[in-house]
């Protein structure tokens, strides 16, 4: 049943090896290192926004104010960089917003019992207008120092720095969920918070600890399109939040909570970032950029439930089937 | 009343008290489990005895009370510090993580090394017989499988105080066998237990100590040898036991001849039962017996369209209704009173009257578009009034009443299309003495007004008490039918097992 | 003082509108230019499309479900009328109309992935309103004029006097607007459908209890479907009013509402799960909303850009209240229910 599991990811995984097949078939020139690796680069942001709400749904919450999060710390950044502040500071202080938006947003949910997708909409609110108040409303640009230099660093073979510390990210997410036995909390919390109470996890700081991860991951992704874009418009990252929860959706996420991992989030950001590159080799123009995406995405989840209710039905009949036909053999014990 | 305690081992519970809201459900427990035995709880529904096991749990907390082990006195409230204590719980849902495999379900919330674990795992595994598949997902489990998954758990977990919370309700005989075998042994190894049960014969197999509850409070306790089972039924019985024998006395017997059967079931086969044939007669009281996963509740909700048939006719006053949908079942005179009446039977955030009426929302009784809300009042109270139902105002939130008041509405709305069958499933679980009167009255009042009734229950008294007729179902199939005067507690419960009783087959 | 708070919250119409004279006796203090008939009709035309399909998400949610589609359908109503019109030639009324049924069919996909194959709401109009967004833009490729610049000049017959098919977006009856007329007759509608006829009762009973209905004889999957096909249809008709009103058709219309209409209806009290919500409670939190919005910075200033904050605070605050407030009345019910799991 492990491979099921598995199986879940290796379909996203296999789904984006077939788009980038048929992109090549179309267009050969896509078969070109840097054009494939271009993707890649490309889904940094939403690589961090994805796996930061990953945390959220695996517990069987929302989170709908990432975007206005990356829009708050990109400003923030962009503001820090007008008065010629380090790396340093600026990594910090969006890291750190990051995580009090989270812990805000998990007071909410966690211990005051507000619906996931209602306390979110009201932070969305606020952050969105905090985001005016520190750029004055006006988009923030003309950045001093360095940090421009860091947008599209490469690191080696033309991956970017931001990617590879993205994945490394994503390493460690993965390794903490699957391997650690407080990781497996958040997954344990969603998929039975009853289950969860009874062995001993404490339901509510699992619920607080994911939403503040997520804060600091789209904090992280505020910094990344500060020094990727070099401007921050007072409505940066509107929508973003939408295209977290797709890339997870799309990775194998459940919405419902208990169920995914890392790595199909990880895999759905890099579809999300890829289809309007896709497009333009395959000769369409970017305009059908979200009629696919969403066609996608319904597709995908379509077949996915009706293939998980099917299964569920089969089993459940196959269960009571086997009453009827064997007398007194039936059963999981074996005496 | 209580002996003195010996607190030098095992788990002693001092005064418990607990009240939910007005609701007062434990009041004063003192209850002694000395290592290595194995304290039998019974008692009625609504007695309590959950809710003290999810204390000594930590699930919820006390308002009064003390709890030791051995000589220490225990700071629960948190399941956490249940579990640093050897207390588990096996709950009477299993509550697994369905989307994990049996391995990362038992597994969860330790701190060793995976490796360790697994190799204890085996040894428990092995020491007891279980065979069981460590990478099959949760959801694919029966609840027998999911209960032993349960029982693993808290076996990993060194648990020196088990709770097992009816794990027999859910298991078919042979797996009750191999579950008793399971605690014999942990018994053996000086396991402390507290089972709760319904099953008085179970009592008398694994128990050593015995304690009925009653109303929130141990009524009687001591060792299993100081009782018999008459002693405990008489125990078990509520203070006003008389009003169950009401009616039985006076019963009118069916005259059968020449009238037509009103609902004709010919070799229906679904899924969980196959070949079943019964006819159901009008006015008659029709008792499907049987224990529980025999297949009953599958065979009444395929009847009324919840399943795909698979085989065979069902013929409603001779019309075809075979594979009907519930929408069409009801309208051609069927209606229902499901077992799981919060699943399956409550609108809990709607008022009575919505509750009352909402089967007839699918006919011209209550309005054609528009709602007629003065003509669902109107019903809504006749069956209050009817049903002697409690209540302060119809538009109170069915919520808010007691758990037999509710079930009258429930059977309110299964009589407000004015069915030609009524299907009864388990129509007196979780209700009180009281309520179950009323509710044995109006099944009565339905057979006098012509109405065909057919009742699944597991309570076998009931059945005695109200069928004209029983059938009793094992594996799905039907293995014995009843007529009035053969109707026994050992005929039906033996047949409910799948023992043959040949003078009961054949009279 | 507990008491007290704990009935106004459980009187959650009540409480809105104790919140919405307030508010309006505030702003009129403040500045009372504020309380000018026309001015506040006005604040609720400037956010009309919130207005009309947040009462009709409503219902969705009533029966526990989401729509977070319906403002890329306004966008997509809006260019299918102004293509149709413009370079196919067709008929205003008929463009319209096409466009109507067009929303329809989009809320009966949607509504059937929901209800049919049993696929989370949120997800199935997460994607829909990426793939109706997405049409709306290639529809808008069709046409001569260039996607960001919108159609315009639409019917418009008789000199300064607005009629025809813009009447629908500029007109007046009696010195009301034409949009709040309409969206009077919504309401009224709304309340009929929820409160008054027999199937809105069944999208409460589909709410608290899908399984109990099903035992009810009720088709819920044809009901559950139903609603998605009219907030869709509500969104076609917001589409077509800023379409009428702005002169201009545009694929973009509306795009950045979803979370606003989301923000109304649960202001208005509608439990997120299914079950409870009232057509006032909605309308009522749609017009506080409206008039902070005009009235923040008329009164005190603040920037017309930056309205999420406030709008934010009192959501934030609002549900953080009830539930604080309902903690004793919510813990009430877990407990009783808790106790009847125990009875069980």
């Amino acid at each position: 049943m492990k491979n099921l599991l598995k199986a879940r990811w290796m379909s996203s995984l296999i789904f984006l090896v077939v788009l980038f097949i048929i992109t090549g078939i179309v267009d050969p020139s896509f078969f070109k290192y840097s054009s494939i690796i271009g993707c890649f680069n490309n889904a940094t942001m939403y690589t961090l926004l994805a796996i930061g709400i990953a945390f959220v749904i695996m517990t069987g919450e929302i989170d709908v104010s990432i975007g206005a999060t990356l829009g708050l710390t990109a400003a923030m950044t962009g503001l820090i960089a007008q008065q010629d502040g380090s790396v340093v500071t600026m990594i910090a202080v969006c890291i750190g917003v990051g995580a009090l938006v989270g812990l805000v947003n998990g007071l909410g949910v966690a211990l005051f019992g507000v619906p996931s997708l209602i306390f979110t909409l009201g932070t969305n609110g606020i952050i969105r207008g905090l985001i005016f108040l520190v750029s004055d409303g006006r988009t923030v640009e003309n950045f001093n120092g360095t940090i421009g230099a860091y947008g599209n660093k490469v690191l080696f073979a033309e991956i970017t720095l931001f990617y590879t510390i993205a994945i490394a990210l994503v390493a460690i997410a993965h390794i903490v969920l699957t391997k650690t036995r407080k990781g497996k909390y958040f997954i344990a919390v969603g998929d039975n918070a009853g289950g969860a109470n009874l062995v001993g996890i404490n339901v509510k700081s699992t619920k607080l600890l994911a939403y503040v991860l997520c804060g600091m991951f789209a904090g992280l992704g505020g910094f990344v399109f500060a020094s990727k874009y070099g401007q921050v418009m007072t409505v940066a990252g509107n929508g973003y939040e939408m295209t977290a929860i797709a890339a997870c959706v799309l990775g194998g996420i459940s919405l419902s909570g208990g169920l995914g991992n890392m790595i199909g989030a990880a895999i759905g950001a890099v579809i999300m970032a890829s289809i309007s590159r896709l497009l333009v080799f395959i000769g369409l123009p970017p305009t059908y950029d979200n009629t696919i995406t969403g066609i996608m995405l319904i597709v995908i989840v379509v077949v996915d439930a009706l293939a998980q209710r099917r299964s569920i039905e089969m089993s459940r009949r196959k269960r009571l089937l086997s009453r009827t036909a064997t007398s007194a053999t039936e059963g999981g014990l074996e005496a | 009343m209580n002996e003195p305690l010996n607190k030098a081992s095992g788990l002693t519970v001092r005064g418990i008290k607990k009240s939910f809201g007005i609701n007062v459900v434990l009041k004063g427990i003192d209850l002694q489990v000395p290592q290595g035995s194995v304290v039998a709880l019974i008692g009625g529904n609504g007695a309590g005895k959950s809710t003290l096991v999810k204390i000594i749990m930590g699930i919820y907390q006390a308002d009064e009370g003390e709890i030791y082990m051995g000589e220490k006195l225990l700071k629960l409230g948190k399941p956490s510090a249940s579990l640093a204590e050897g207390i588990y719980l096996v709950p009477q849902e299993p509550l697994l993580f369905p989307n994990m495999t049996v391995l990362e379900n038992i597994l969860m919330g330790f701190n060793e090394k995976e490796a360790d674990l697994k190799k204890r795992l085996e040894k428990h595994m092995e020491g007891l017989g279980f065979n069981l598949n460590l990478q099959r997902k949760a959801n694919t489990l029966s609840i027998a499988e999911q209960q032993l998954v349960e029982i693993l758990r808290g076996l990993m977990r060194e648990a020196k105080v088990l709770i097992l919370d009816e794990p027999t309700s859910a298991l078919t005989f042979s797996e009750v066998q191999s579950l008793f075998k399971v605690v014999q042994d942990l018994k053996q190894k000086g396991i402390s237990m507290i089972y709760i049960t319904h099953r008085l014969n179970e009592v008398f197999e694994i128990a050593t100590n015995v304690a009925i509850m009653k109303d929130g409070l141990i009524t009687l306790e001591g060792p299993v040898e100081n009782f018999t089972k008459e002693m405990l039924i008489r125990g078990l019985l509520p203070d006003d036991a008389e009003m169950r024998d009401d009616g039985s006395g006076n019963y009118k017997a069916i005259q059968y001849e020449g009238v037509e059967p009103v609902l004709k079931v010919r070799n229906l086969c679904g899924y969980g039962f196959a070949d079943i044939s019964f006819d159901l007669y009008p006015g008659e009281i029709l008792g499907i017996a049987g224990v529980v996963g025999a297949g009953r509740t599958e065979l009444i909700s395929t009847i009324f369209g919840r399943d795909k048939t698979l085989n065979g006719t069902v013929e409603l006053d001779g019309k075809d209704i075979t594979g009907y949908s519930t929408k069409q079942v009801l309208q051609e005179g069927i209606n229902f009173v499901p077992e799981d009446r919060h699943y399956h039977g409550l609108f809990k955030i709607r008022s009575i009257s919505s509750n009352t009426t909402s089967a007839l929302l699918g006919s011209k009784e209550i309005g054609r578009i528009d709602m007629n809300r003065r003509r669902q009042k109107e019903i809504s109270q006749k069956y209050v009034d009817d049903f002697r139902t409690k209540i302060v105002s119809l538009d109170d939130l069915i919520g808010s009443l007691s758990g037999g008041n509710q079930q009258k509405v429930v059977i309110a709305r299964s009589l407000s299309t004015q069915p030609k069958v009524v299907i009864l499933d388990e129509p007196t679980r979780g209700i009180d003495a009281a309520a179950r009167a009323d509710v044995y009255n109006i099944i009565r009042q339905l057979k006098e007004a012509g109405v065909a009734v057919l009742m699944v229950s597991s309570d076998i008294e009931e059945v005695v008490e109200l069928a004209d007729r029983a059938i009793t179902v094992f594996q799905g199939r039907i293995n014995g039918e009843f007529q009035h005067d053969e109707i026994t507690q050992d005929v039906l419960t033996s047949a409910s097992f799948g023992i043959k009783n040949e003078k009961a087959v054949e009279q | 003082m507990k008491n007290a708070l704990k009935k106004v919250f459980k009187h959650w119409e009540l409480f809105l509108v104790i919140f919405l004279i307030v508010e309006c006796a505030v702003f009129g203090i403040a500045n009372p230019k504020f309380l000018r008939a026309d001015k506040l009709m006005n604040s609720v035309v400037n956010y009309i499309s919130v207005c009309i399909i947040s009462l009709f998400v409503t219902l969705v949610m009533i029966t526990g479900g989401i729509d977070i589609q319906a403002p890329s359908i306004i966008g997509l109503t809006s260019i299918i009328i102004g293509v149709l019109w413009s370079d196919a030639g067709v008929n205003i009324w008929v463009a319209t109309l096409c466009a109507v049924i067009i929303a329809a069919l989009c809320g009966l996909l949607s509504g059937f992935f929901i209800a049919y194959c049993g696929v989370q709401p949120m997800v199935v109009t997460l994607g829909g309103s990426f793939l109706y967004s997405g049409l709306a833009l290639l529809v808008s490729g069709m046409s001569a004029t260039p996607a960001y610049q919108g159609i315009s000049g639409f019917p418009n017959k008789e000199g300064k006097v607005y009629t025809d098919f813009r009447f629908l977006g500029k007109g007046e009856i009696f010195g009301i607007p034409m949009q709040i007329v309409i969206y009077i007759v919504l309401i009224l509608l709304c309340v009929w459908i929820l409160h008054r006829t027999k199937y809105g009762e069944r999208l409460y009973l589909i709410g608290v209890n899908q399984q109990a209905a099903e035992y009810s004889g009720i088709n819920t999957r044809a009901t559950i479907m139903s609603t998605y096909v009219l907030s869709a249809v509500s969104a076609a008709l917001a589409g077509i009013l800023l379409t009428a009103n702005m002169n201009s058709a545009k694929y973009n219309h509306g795009a950045s509402y979803t979370l606003a209409i989301i923000t109304a209806v649960v202001l208005g009290g509608t439990l997120n799960t299914g079950g409870k919500g009232s057509i006032l409670g909605t309308v009522l939190a749609s017009l506080i909303i409206c008039f902070l919005r005009y009235g923040l910075p008329i009164c005190f200033n603040v920037d017309t850009q930056n309205l999420d904050l406030p709008v934010g605070i009192i959501l934030v605050l609002v549900v953080l209240g009830r539930e604080i407030a309902g903690q004793g009345m919510l813990s009430g019910l877990f407990k009783r229910r808790k106790k009847k799991a125990s009875a069980a």
